[in-house]
């Protein structure tokens, strides 16, 4: 069964080989950004967070780049192979020394840093538009690429966060369908919570903990219809009156609700509480769906996604996108490898090995995609979809985020004082 | 002759000290040349919380880590340098987190503390005490950390003890015998006294280690919860990695040297008024 998928992988992978030239050559329109394969040369070096441990490394090298050496065989690409945790070390030393690589992954909220500082080529000079992209690609996701206009990354996948519930807890608790709303999400958190007889938590109703805590209040802040930045990106909005409810609903739930203890779970947490009933509900990731199949693939039939709708559903979007050094010796190659790696097969491919959402529109209808609820929900829903960034000194504000959170969480501050504080500091490195 | 030391001392000393030095006064971002700003950096650090609030816990880890794990250290080497059977063994598994990569010990400690799961709380309920979140709760988050920090620092303490213990006159003790002094009198007759050399080392070293405490916060805590875990270092490195800003990441370095040398300053006249 694994050869026959890895056979077929294979082939289309060949494929999409020839549609990324096609692509290239469809974003080409003037005769500066045309490119032929056999001008593309030249050994380029590619930083990723994805394509990670062992499978994804076996992938990249002996799936993924021996297609691309096929349609450019002039082009040597060596790998540096990274986790998120570690990029932005990489990523500055690398700028600090010069040795920015020639191709670059980096997440959504990313790009607008080092764009503004000159570090990524502008892709437009290079013959692809974001115009070019807006066919394929849902818009906010091609805007996660875009700065001032000017396109400077390739979206590859998507990493989502919305509900999901066990529905055979909330059965038991006589629900039939997850929450339609905050009022009615907090209703069922708190008759899902279980306590034993020293009040220690058994299950909580809702678990906010296992999510990191800047993405997951951004779930609820978009579903107040709160934005964390003004329309140009220059005036923080997250303390706004939607934002502040935001946090005062989830601080809510964790103190006067207690539908979950500080420390009851964790991002590290080897098993999600969804999936040993430790949670009936929880703010979750789209690849869930993976760890789902390893550790309890008997529930499949039981966790089911769902919006979280306060003013308006709310569902938060990250990513990965390819980049181009603007300092590259070897743009073309560079382009051409970003290309390709954002082309149909190889993204798919890639979103299959991490459980995460393709950018590509047209994948919705993959196999992947249609054997993977969540990832499933997650592209069908993507319209309501919002991402982070904003600024360029969003990778400087965001830190700052899960410190604020949680602050309000241990009730040190108030929702308003925590976010009115983060919202300083965030004016303060936006003007500096 | 002293040209390759000097040569040395200059590339790898000198040279980085005096362009962190520089570069404190800058506004460095990486993407862009360094931007003279003066004081500027320094003025923000005497103004964040988060820096001041980073310098208390740095101080109060250091306070604790330092003595507790000196003291442990001592007594442990003075039972190690006694004729036990299984000697070695015991001396080796009191070293071993010295040489044990501190991400691994992090990793176990973050089994240990785990509130659903993990043995410490486990222990406490089995004698009826309520368990904790103990990295999750601002009220115990840096206790927890100083206590791994203890149990951690005692291996290299202890080897140094160890080896200083060697040097101690065992004549000395036998007159004490004679005299009738018991082995605790001789302990802080004898032994503490012949050690101060070792405990002025062991004291700058450890302070010096403790100061610069990060691995162990990265890991068990990444600093939180709200800032309860931070240190003067794990501030540093979100200064330079997080937030791309190596002049203020450099001012901060300044000023947790100039914490490091006030220190050793202060105990090194402290020794040597004692000394005289």
């Amino acid at each position: 069964m694994k050869i026959h998928r890895h056979r077929g992988r294979v082939g289309l992978l060949a494929a999409a080989a020839a549609l990324s030239l096609v692509l290239t050559a469809c974003g080409n329109g003037d005769t500066d950004g045309n490119q032929d394969d056999g001008d593309v040369s030249g050994e380029l070096t590619m930083l990723t967070p994805i394509y990670e441990g062992t499978e994804g490394n076996r992938l990249l090298e002996e799936e993924i780049l021996p297609a691309f050496y096929e349609e450019y065989p002039e082009v040597t690409v060596s790998v540096d192979y990274q986790t998120y945790g570690t990029l932005n070390e990489k990523l500055t030393t690398a700028v600090a020394g010069g040795l920015i690589p020639d191709v670059m992954m980096m997440g959504v909220g990313w790009v607008e840093a080092f764009a503004a500082n000159g570090v990524l080529a502008e892709l437009d000079s290079l013959g692809v538009t974001a115009e070019s992209l807006a066919g394929d690609y849902t818009p906010q996701i091609v805007a996660g690429g875009t700065v001032d206009g000017s396109l400077y990354a390739l979206p590859i996948m998507l990493d989502t966060r919305f509900g999901c519930a066990r529905m055979d807890l909330l059965a038991e608790a006589g629900y039939e369908q997850p929450p339609a709303s905050w009022e009615e999400l907090r209703d069922y958190a708190v008759a899902l919570t279980e306590r034993d007889g020293s009040g220690t938590l058994q299950r909580a109703g809702f678990d906010m903990l296992s999510m990191d805590l800047r993405q997951m209040y951004e779930v609820f802040l978009f579903s107040a219809g709160g934005s964390l930045f003004n329309e140009g990106a220059t005036e923080p909005t997250f303390n706004s009156a939607e934002g502040v409810a935001a946090l005062e609903f989830i601080t809510g739930l964790m103190n006067q609700d207690q539908v979950e203890d500080i420390g009851f779970s964790n991002t590290d947490a080897d098993v999600h509480p969804l999936l040993n009933g430790r949670a009936a509900m929880a703010v979750c990731h789209n690849n869930l769906w993976i760890q789902l199949q390893e550790a309890a693939p008997e529930l499949a039939d039981q966790i089911q996604p769902f919006l979280i709708n306060g003013t308006q559903p709310g569902m938060f979007f990250g990513g990965t996108l390819a980049t181009v050094s603007a300092s590259s010796e070897n743009q073309q190659a560079a382009l051409a490898l970003a290309q390709f790696l954002a082309g149909p097969e190889p993204s798919l491919a890639a979103n299959e090995q991490r459980g995460n959402v393709p950018a590509l529109t047209e994948l919705l209808d993959s196999g992947y995609v249609q054997g993977n609820p969540l990832v499933q929900f997650a592209m069908e829903n993507l319209d309501v979809a919002q991402r982070e960034g904003g600024p360029p000194q969003w990778l400087e504000i965001r830190g700052d985020f899960s410190p604020a959170i949680e602050s309000a969480l241990l009730e040190q501050k108030t929702p308003q004082q925590a976010l009115d504080d983060l919202a300083e500091a965030a004016r303060a490195a936006m003007g500096r | 002759m002293v040209a390759p030391a000097v040569a040395h001392a200059a590339i790898w000393i000198a040279v980085p000290v005096l362009a962190t030095l520089v570069l404190s006064f800058t506004d460095y971002r990486v993407f862009a040349a360094p931007r003279w700003i003066g004081f500027g950096n320094y003025v923000e650090i005497w103004h964040d919380q988060v820096f001041r609030k980073a310098t208390w816990n740095t101080v109060v880890y250091t306070f604790f880590t330092v003595p507790f794990s000196m003291g442990i250290a001592v007594v442990v080497a003075v039972l190690l340098n006694q004729k036990l059977r299984l000697r070695t063994a015991y001396r080796a598994a009191f070293f071993l987190p010295q040489v044990t990569a501190t991400v691994a010990i992090a990793m176990v400690w973050l089994r240990i503390y785990n509130p659903q799961f993990g043995p410490l709380n486990g222990v406490l309920s089995f004698f009826g005490v309520p368990g904790r979140a103990w990295l999750a709760d601002p009220d115990w988050a840096l206790w927890s950390v100083i206590v791994v920090g203890v149990w951690q620092g005692i291996g290299l303490k202890m080897l140094i003890y160890l080896a200083a213990l060697q040097n101690v006159d065992e004549n000395l003790y036998e007159a004490a015998a004679i005299d009738g002094a018991s082995p605790v009198r001789q302990f802080f007759a004898i032994t503490l006294p012949m050690l101060k050399p070792a405990t002025f080392f062991v004291f700058v070293v450890s302070i010096i280690g403790a100061f610069q405490v990060f691995d162990l916060v990265y890991v068990l805590t990444d600093g939180g919860p709200a800032n309860a875990t931070t240190m003067m270092t794990y501030e540093v490195y979100r200064s330079a990695f997080q937030d791309f800003r190596m002049g203020m990441a450099c001012a901060q370095s300044v000023v947790l040297f100039a914490f490091l040398l006030f220190l050793t300053i202060v105990n090194r006249r402290l020794t040597r008024s004692d000394e005289k």
